[in-house]
């Protein structure tokens, strides 16, 4: 590897033959030519248009030209890329043509993400990300794609054990404390991990009829392909298969077992797609205590091993299903400054646990749920409304259906019904409550969501008063909070005026104690 | 917009009320002309598309011709003439013990505190129309995902930069 880098250096400036800079690892390149697969798919446009022009011959040449200068490119930027880690930033030099220059001081880097594919974890490699905590584009967080894995985990060691006393001023005092006598104790303790047994139970409350659209479009394309005439999901074919052994006249009369097959089969492929992404998502979860920060590897093909400094966390959110809250099953997620990979913006640290498990983890962070005997104060029910109006509409368009002699609109009313009596039933979910510096706002029926924010996590606050609200002398509190979250903006709707004006002083008080 | 008496003992519409029932500070009267002359930069080229709209398709099709024109004009006028100044008085400030709020709107009324310590970086900004007029707009951001920027415009030039100044200091203090 140094070789190549001095003979690929001698035509950049000479500082360069400076042997701290180090490359990423070699096997990035065969990283590579394994995604060159999925992109040559984007060529495949112009191949038919040559072979629609009769020109056959130049076919396999040009896919060989374009697969070569792919390999070339992606050499040189290979070849092109070089960082060096320093006593306390790091440097990565980037660009084939246009060159990038970076220094990242470690004293900025929130926090080290390590990643790994499938193939990557084959080759020992792993890609690391910085977070800075910078605002914008996420593409433009500074990445190693991708250096040996050891060395990723070196990094980040020397990174961390650099961010020694840095401590961020956003951050619950509450939380600081307890952590720092956590930290004190000292070493990495587990704290909650997923068994395959809890995978599978977790699966199958993940219930999801989101992969059916996918399965569909793979049974369209592959039904020719299939040996067999016959598409377990597909309800047709049950039809097809009673006909076959002579009992059109039986099915005819028993529709009911056409019906049952196709339940059967929707059933089978909801509870097998919720095992099979839980599983890919949370194979060997371990979510341990490091003395400064909670880490979470976690990932059947793709391994992510995060760490979120406990300083960092800005609020905890609860959530549940209304079934699963029923067997005592929730999932625990951290917002927090840096956001959890590319897609997801909060951690999910317990996906799926008891609250017995879920309590030792909330105290990492300094937090606690409300005690059972602690009462909640409602929002008023006018929040509500909002769901009221939609039924309203959907009624509207119903019976206007009907009255054209349509009875699909039958249907639009029995959801008129639903969404309101859902919407009804929601608000009385909607609630919030004080315990020492932090707000607890709860909201949901179908989807239980409670939200533990820390006094001192709180930016900004507005108090928004609308037409129908002025009517009731009721106010909304938002809360402006550090990090996204999935699920929503932090809020407390419709309480009375004068208690929100309070609650809000209180919470904006807090913060200014030194 | 409905009558609300009974929570406001003074005329909701009447200047200031508002502002003065909640202890808050009115922004400039002059801001006022601001809003004017944005909406009609804005109500003026609308109007304009109505009218041509009127004139090539309204016309052709044998619709009542007219209509949509006048429509276009009236509610412009309308929107320029009557709006921007009750807009403007609604919107209110205060600079209060280490902490600056800002309320907006009436129908849908937003009331925003920011304490300066949680304040990232300040930004005092002018257009060309607020130039005229000689005002600014100061814009304070947060790191908050919602409310990542607080804007409060029609102050004084000078105001404005007091209070940044004002706020600036306050961030030193806090972080020295």
């Amino acid at each position: 590897m140094s070789d190549g880098s001095a003979a690929l250096s001698s035509d950049a400036a000479p500082a360069d033959t400076d042997a701290d800079w180090q490359r990423l690892h070699p096997a990035t390149l065969a990283l590579s030519i394994v995604r060159l697969g999925p992109r040559t798919v984007n060529f495949l446009p112009a191949l038919a248009a040559i072979g629609i022009a009769g020109k056959w011959v130049y076919v396999l040449p040009a896919l060989g030209v374009f697969l070569l200068l792919s390999l070339a490119a992606a050499w040189l930027a290979w070849a092109r890329f070089r960082f060096h880690v320093g006593a306390d930033e790091i440097a990565i030099e980037s660009g084939i043509f246009a060159r990038q220059h970076r220094t990242i001081p470690f004293d900025r880097i929130q926090d080290v993400s390590i990643e790994q594919g499938l193939i990557a974890r084959a080759l020992g490699i792993a890609k690391v990300g910085f977070e800075t905590g910078a605002g914008g584009d996420k593409k433009d967080e500074a990445r190693l794609d991708s250096i040996g894995l050891d060395a990723a985990q070196a990094l980040r060691r020397t990174i961390r054990a650099h961010r020694g006393g840095a401590v961020p001023a956003a951050v619950a005092p509450v939380a600081g404390e307890a952590a720092d006598a956590a930290g004190a104790a000292g070493e990495d303790r587990l704290l909650f991990a997923m068994t395959p047994q809890r995978l599978l139970v977790a699966g199958l409350f993940n219930f999801s009829l989101a992969a059916l659209a996918v399965v569909g479009a793979a049974m369209q394309l592959f039904d020719n392909l299939l040996p067999f005439d016959f598409n377990i999901f597909n309800p047709v074919d049950w039809f097809d298969l009673a006909e076959r052994y002579g009992l059109e006249q039986w099915v005819t009369a028993h529709r009911w077992i056409a019906g049952v097959g196709a339940l059967i089969s929707l059933l089978f492929i909801g509870f097998a797609s919720g095992v099979l992404m839980m599983v890919l998502a949370n194979w060997g979860f371990r979510l341990a205590r490091e003395p400064r920060a909670l880490r979470r590897t976690r990932g059947l093909t793709t391994r992510t091993d995060v760490a979120l400094p406990v300083r960092r966390v800005q609020a905890a959110i609860l959530v549940t299903g209304w079934l699963r809250q029923r067997f005592g099953w929730h999932e625990l997620r951290l917002q927090s400054l840096a956001s959890d990979g590319e897609t997801e913006k909060d951690h999910q640290v317990v996906p799926f646990g008891r609250l017995a498990e879920i309590d030792p983890v909330l105290a990492e962070i300094g937090m606690a749920r409300p005690p059972a005997e602690q009462p909640w104060q409602h929002s008023h029910r006018i929040v509500a409304l909002g769901g009221f109006v939609g039924a309203g509409i959907a009624a509207l368009a119903g019976a206007g259906t009907i009255a054209f002699g349509q009875p699909l609109g039958w249907i639009a009313l029995g959801a008129a019904l639903l969404i309101a009596a859902g919407a009804w039933i929601s608000a009385h979910f909607h609630g919030w409550t004080e315990i020492g510096e932090m707000v607890a706002i709860r909201s949901g029926w179908l989807k239980p969501k409670t939200t533990l924010l820390p006094f001192a996590s709180v930016q900004s606050a507005d108090l928004s008063v609308d037409f129908i609200l002025r009517r009731f002398g009721m106010a909304t509190l938002v809360f402006g909070v550090p990090g996204g979250s999935a699920l929503g903006s932090h809020e407390i709707p419709a309480i009375p005026r004068a208690v929100a004006e309070a609650l809000r002083a209180r919470i904006l008080a807090a913060r200014t104690r030194p | 917009m409905t009558e609300t008496a009974a929570a406001h003992p003074v005329d909701p519409f009447a200047a200031q009320a508002l502002n003065a029932a909640e202890g808050l500070d009115p922004v400039d009267p002059a801001y006022s002309h601001v809003l004017r002359i944005k909406t009609l930069f804005n109500a003026v080229p609308i109007a304009i598309a109505a009218t041509v709209l009127d004139l090539m398709v309204v016309r052709e099709v044998g619709g009542p011709y007219g209509l949509l024109t006048g429509l276009a004009w009236l509610l412009g006028a309308i929107a320029v003439v009557a709006f921007p100044a009750r807009r403007a008085q609604r919107w209110g400030f205060k600079i209060g013990e280490g902490q600056l709020r800002v309320a907006r709107g009436w129908l849908f009324r937003t009331d925003t505190i920011v304490p300066f310590v949680r304040v990232q970086h300040i930004d005092v900004g002018q257009g060309p129309v607020e130039r005229w007029f000689g005002l600014s707009h100061l814009i304070v951001h947060t790191s908050g995902t919602h409310n990542s920027t607080v804007t409060l415009p029609g102050l004084r030039s000078d105001l404005a930069a007091a209070m940044r100044e004002t706020i600036r200091r306050h961030i030193q203090t806090d972080f020295a």
